[in-house]
């Protein structure tokens, strides 16, 4: 007995200590995302450390670690990192758009820090290519809603056109992989639970941020609404993604809750 | 005259798409705030969403009725508004950029017609059993019979896996044999026969859900179509503002 338990203790101590090895890499990302506030290479290198730091989680779960806070608020650190990297390219690595840049992925990392992981197996329902589509697609788009917002505010101080052109952009492509998780999660749905549509509170968010989008997308066509008051627009929507993704996830009861 | 000129500029403006869409937005926000707060809406999916809508009170259900009613509006605003985009640019070079955001239009009608035929010919039913239960499917007395529950556990009493081998008889012939798995309902005619919980003890049971969703394949083809609209559409503003 005393043997068993002894050897269970050990266990249970290897498991934490890999764990704090891996958890090491995190904050590391976090002090890296910080200092690329100032230096832009720290920035890669915090994008680097972060990933490796997925990997490890993904290689320990045997799974894509995209379930429970904590996990995808590093994927969406990482990917924000990964995707402020051609914008910034595009603008000549402007100054205040690497910090905002740098700022948003050490936010979310240091959010992600204090959020519960989720380490325990996924239940059969979440064992399905449509649900990793559905959130990786997802959390790419919200990625890219956040260095939108960045754009935005950096057009709102600097009035130079090229930051709201790049902010359009950057919403496309997230509206593009929105649209595209809310597809699969409709298949996955229909697959799942016999229907593709659930009348919940997630899905309910998640019809108002594509709608708001939708709004966006077409109102930047019209002259009254171009420059500040779409850019306007655009950072507001990052407040519904911001309500849809965690809000809704820990306040509500839905099929999404963390 | 005057009211048609006045009713068919409001039809064809893409202001009244910005107007519906603000009004939409804050239908569905009131939904977010009504939703949660009454029980009645436990109940919104045992039916389709239209006989639901019917049997309960005006007071709760104002913003799903003011919803579908801007529905409407947008979805002949889309219908027009694409029509006369397409007349309008004919024999423009790029005829993809202009062709790409009619066919996310075309792809957001299909999926507001798969919305209206499952809201209104929908059809769910759940039935908890046993290995052994039998249940007619149909009216032409095809029968379902539940014939094996498999439940599989990991080491930490976590669920790992099951599945339901079920068979379809017809006048005590069988017809068809199949297995329900996770993410893997049982077909049959546009009947989605799939499992929605398990027990294992004190007996095997598993809660059957037997649905029908006439708007499916019209979504799965409005959600192709949208993607191929919005991805020619991404590939080409940005190409655009390369060249």
């Amino acid at each position: 007995m005393l043997i068993a338990t002894n050897s269970l203790f050990a266990l249970l101590q290897d498991f934490v200590l890999s764990m704090w090895d891996m958890f090491k890499l995190h904050i590391l990302s976090l002090l890296l995302y910080t200092g690329g506030v100032f230096r832009r290479q720290l920035l890669y290198a915090g994008l680097a450390v972060q990933s490796v730091y997925l990997l490890s989680r993904g290689l320990e779960l045997h799974r894509l670690p995209l379930v429970g806070a904590h996990d995808t608020l590093a994927f969406v650190a990482a990917s924000a990192a990964a995707f402020a990297i051609p914008f910034g390219m595009a603008l000549g690595w402007d100054a205040k758009y690497q910090k905002g840049a740098a700022l948003f992925a050490a936010a979310f990392t240091l959010f992600s820090m204090f959020s519960k992981q989720h380490n325990i197996p996924l239940p059969p329902v979440l064992k399905t290519l449509w649900f990793e589509l559905h959130v990786v697609t997802a959390f790419l788009s919200y990625a890219l809603f956040g260095i939108a917002t960045v754009l935005g505010i950096i057009y709102l101080i600097e009035k130079i056109e090229k930051n709201e052109a790049l902010q359009y952009k950057a919403i496309l492509i997230g509206y593009c992989l929105f649209s595209a998780s809310m597809i699969f999660g409709g298949v996955w749905a229909y697959l799942a639970w016999g229907t593709y549509w659930l009348w919940t509170p997630k899905e309910l968010w998640t019809s108002i941020l594509w709608l708001f989008y939708s709004l966006y997308l077409h109102a930047r066509l019209r002259p009254w609404w171009a420059g500040r008051p779409s850019a306007i627009l655009g950072i507001v929507g990052f407040v519904v993604v911001m309500f849809t993704y965690l809000g809704v996830s820990l306040l509500m009861k839905s099929s999404h809750s963390f | 005259m005057t009211v048609l000129k006045y009713i068919t500029d409001i039809l064809f403006s893409i202001r009244t798409t910005i107007w519906s869409l603000w009004f939409l937005i804050a239908m569905l926000l009131a939904g977010a705030v009504v939703m949660p707060a009454k029980e009645e809406f436990q109940t919104i999916h045992s039916m389709p969403l239209f006989d639901w809508l019917s049997e309960q009170s005006f007071i709760i259900t104002w913003w799903l009725w003011a919803s579908i009613a801007v529905l409407i509006l947008l979805a002949l605003n889309t219908l027009l508004c694409s029509v006369q985009s397409v007349l309008k640019k004919r024999g423009v070079s790029n005829l993809l950029l202009i062709l790409s955001p009619q066919i996310i239009h075309a792809a957001f009608l299909l999926m507001l017609l798969a919305h209206l035929l499952s809201s209104s010919g929908g059809f769910k039913e759940i039935i908890a059993a046993g290995e052994g239960a039998a249940f007619q499917l149909n009216k032409d007395g095809v029968v379902l019979v539940i014939e094996r529950i498999e439940i599989s556990a990991d080491p930490a009493g976590y669920m790992s896996d099951w599945g339901v081998d079920i068979v379809y008889t017809s006048g005590g012939k069988q017809i068809k044999r199949d297995r329900i798995m996770p993410n893997r309902p049982s077909l049959y005619e546009d009947f989605n026969i799939n499992v929605k919980d398990l027990r294992a003890f004190p007996q095997k049971a598993a809660l059957v859900q037997i649905s029908r969703e006439p708007g499916a394949l019209w979504a799965l083809a409005g959600g192709v179509l949208f993607m191929l609209g919005i991805m020619t559409l991404v590939i080409l503003r940005v190409k655009t503002s390369r060249d």
